[in-house]
């Protein structure tokens, strides 16, 4: 059966994404980074109690740290636990004491990798180093040729855009995948919540990406690429995280803004703009992470303004899905 | 396409104006004004003109590239809206550029299957070309080490991937050598023998001469003439023959002015 000109578009700007991405050494930056990442964690050892929790009460420990650890008595009779396990690195080269039980020590780890190396970090780096992609594809000598061929122009600007998703969904699965396995077999902990990360940092990445693209169309300029979207996730973030610190003040400062002119002006680009940092709070709260290392904010009374993380999630979307649209129609329209 | 069932002319171009707007400024270009005339199947059709006439607007046009203001361009039969028919046109750019990271066989395998053509053709068509163009030694290697005679072979090559039936070469021996000017124009003669249509952008009156079979000359974006070669290459006047530079000389003075 003969494929539609479309499909066979995307299916070969895929491909040729991949070979950029080689022939540009990205492909094995990230491959060497993940494999590090994955070393590590295959390194790694754990002891102690698996929770504290007694039945379904909440945790109750005492950090080995604490003064009244030492207190046989005093421990035994109030039934408190104290914390006694291990974490280490480098096939115990490196010792870290527990503050509380393996699974939340796992947890925290987790969301290093998670949340600080996949979804900060290799974000950014993704994001600059596929900038450059769209504008030397859209070069004029490179792109005549291509937009002489059946596929019609919005096919070729979202099959380069998807080719890049699946370049940064194949080295996500490599890198959350690879330090999950490596995780659970070194210390038996197998909780899937961590391997929430990959679609997590797609739909992260997938948003700015959207804004690089419409730049690309509009400028062909990698550097305004890099700088523009960073800039952008820098812009967007700060809105997210600054509205989020502002309903959630109980102080008079506080509640004055947000009842003038500039709260609602925050309150508009809050819900117009993507939501990185509410991202970051999803995959959070995925890992438990809020109950362990205390929540950044009050989602009850984020809930009351409004707060959602579905509809935060689809408006990011809806956000990335206008950016696409216009950046096809710009691309629709220009001659080259 | 049957020779029954295909239109009566490869290209027809019908009053086609094309203004440019310079960004930021209400200052306008116009880069062809009510341009009219046709390629008929078969032909070596040769496109010539001063600098900055207008040429390569109109075969971008033509290949949907840029569109026109107004006027009404028909593709194979077809209007420039109907983009299956680019997938029997063949495009060779002023000053091809390819994705430097591609190998020659990437980029023919790549772009044919862009064309429509079927993957089992084209392992065989890539070969004959590579093959035919002296590139099938250098096949595997990155685009990116290939002097600028090999990246005009190889647009020529990719040109013909998908067989097309209408040739579009825009300034296309720009930087080849002699063999490979002779690969040029044992291309166009067989695209001829096929039945086939060839655009050929020029600067030198020497090869639109020698190679087409009817010539347009544009100047400022305006038709100045059309006509057969053999007839322009024969001085009605003096009833002898004269070359296609002597003949068109005229058209092109004050060009720069």
């Amino acid at each position: 059966m003969k494929r539609s000109p479309i499909l066979t578009t995307f299916a070969w700007l895929v491909r040729d994404t991949f070979r950029q991405s080689i022939a540009h050494g990205i492909f094995w930056v990230l491959l060497v980074i993940s494999v590090l990442s994955i070393l590590v964690c295959l390194s790694i050892s754990v002891s102690g109690r698996p929770t504290l929790a007694q039945g379904d009460e909440s945790p109750d420990f005492l950090s080995r740290r604490d003064p009244d650890s030492t207190n046989s008595e005093k421990l035994k009779s109030s039934g408190v636990i104290v914390a006694d396990g291990n974490f280490a690195l480098a096939f115990g080269a490196l010792n870290v004491p527990l503050a509380r039980d393996t699974t939340s020590a796992i947890h925290f780890f987790e969301l290093i990798l998670g949340g600080g190396v996949a979804d900060t970090l290799g974000l950014m780096l993704t994001l600059i180093w596929t900038a450059g992609f769209l504008p030397s594809f859209l070069d004029g000598r490179n792109i005549s040729v291509l937009l002489a061929k059946p596929a019609p122009r919005w096919a070729l600007i979202l099959g380069k855009y998807c080719g890049v998703l699946v370049f940064v969904l194949a080295n996500a699965l490599v890198f959350v995948g690879g330090t999950w396995i490596a995780i659970g077999l070194r210390t038996g902990f197998w909780g899937p919540a961590y391997l929430l990360s990959v679609p997590l940092l797609l739909l992260h990445f997938s948003i700015f990406f959207a804004f690089s693209v419409l730049l690309a169309v509009c400028t062909r300029n990698a550097v305004v690429c890099v700088f523009g979207s960073i800039l952008f996730w820098c812009v967007a973030w700060s809105m997210n995280f600054g509205r989020h610190l502002l309903v959630t003040s109980n102080d008079l400062m506080s509640q004055g803004i947000q009842s003038s002119f500039f709260g609602s002006l925050v309150d508009f680009g809050y819900w117009v703009l993507p939501k990185p940092a509410d991202l970051g709070m999803l995959l959070f709260g995925a890992l438990g992470a809020g109950s362990e290392f205390g929540k950044s904010f009050d989602t009850g009374v984020l809930a009351m303004h409004g707060f959602s993380m579905v509809l935060s999630v689809l408006t990011s979307l809806a956000f990335a899905a206008v950016l696409l649209f216009a950046s096809a129609r710009k691309f629709r329209a220009t001659d080259y | 396409m049957d020779v029954r069932t295909r239109p009566h002319a490869a290209a027809v171009f019908e009053k086609v104006t094309k203004v440019y707007r310079l960004p930021w400024t209400s200052r306008r270009i116009i880069a062809l004004e009510q341009v009219s005339f046709s390629v008929p199947w078969g032909e070596v059709f040769g496109l010539v003109g001063p600098n900055r006439s207008g040429k390569t607007t109109l075969v971008k046009i033509l290949l949907s590239i840029c569109r026109p203001n107004s006027g009404h361009v028909m593709r194979l039969g077809g209007p420039l809206s109907d983009r299956a028919t680019l997938a029997d046109v063949g495009y060779v750019h002023e000053n091809p550029s390819f994705p430097r990271y591609l190998t020659a066989r990437q980029l023919l395998n790549g772009y044919g299957r862009l064309s429509g053509v079927p993957a089992s053709r084209l392992r065989t068509r890539s070969d004959e070309l590579l093959e035919r163009f002296g590139l099938i030694d250098r096949s595997r290697e990155a685009i990116a080490s290939f002097s600028k005679g090999m990246l005009q072979r190889l647009a020529l090559a990719q040109a013909l991937v998908n067989e097309p039936k209408l040739l579009v070469l825009d300034e296309p021996c720009e930087g080849m050598d002699l063999p490979a000017r002779r690969m040029l124009d044992e291309v166009i003669c067989h695209q001829r023998s096929l039945g086939h249509s060839v655009i050929l952008v020029s600067h030198s009156l020497a090869d639109i001469g020698r190679l087409c079979d009817r010539v347009a000359v544009l100047r400022a974006g305006r038709l100045v003439l059309t006509g057969r070669v053999d007839e322009l290459a024969h001085d009605a006047v003096l009833q002898e023959p004269q070359s296609l530079e002597s003949a068109l000389e005229p058209l092109y003075e004050g060009a720069l002015a």
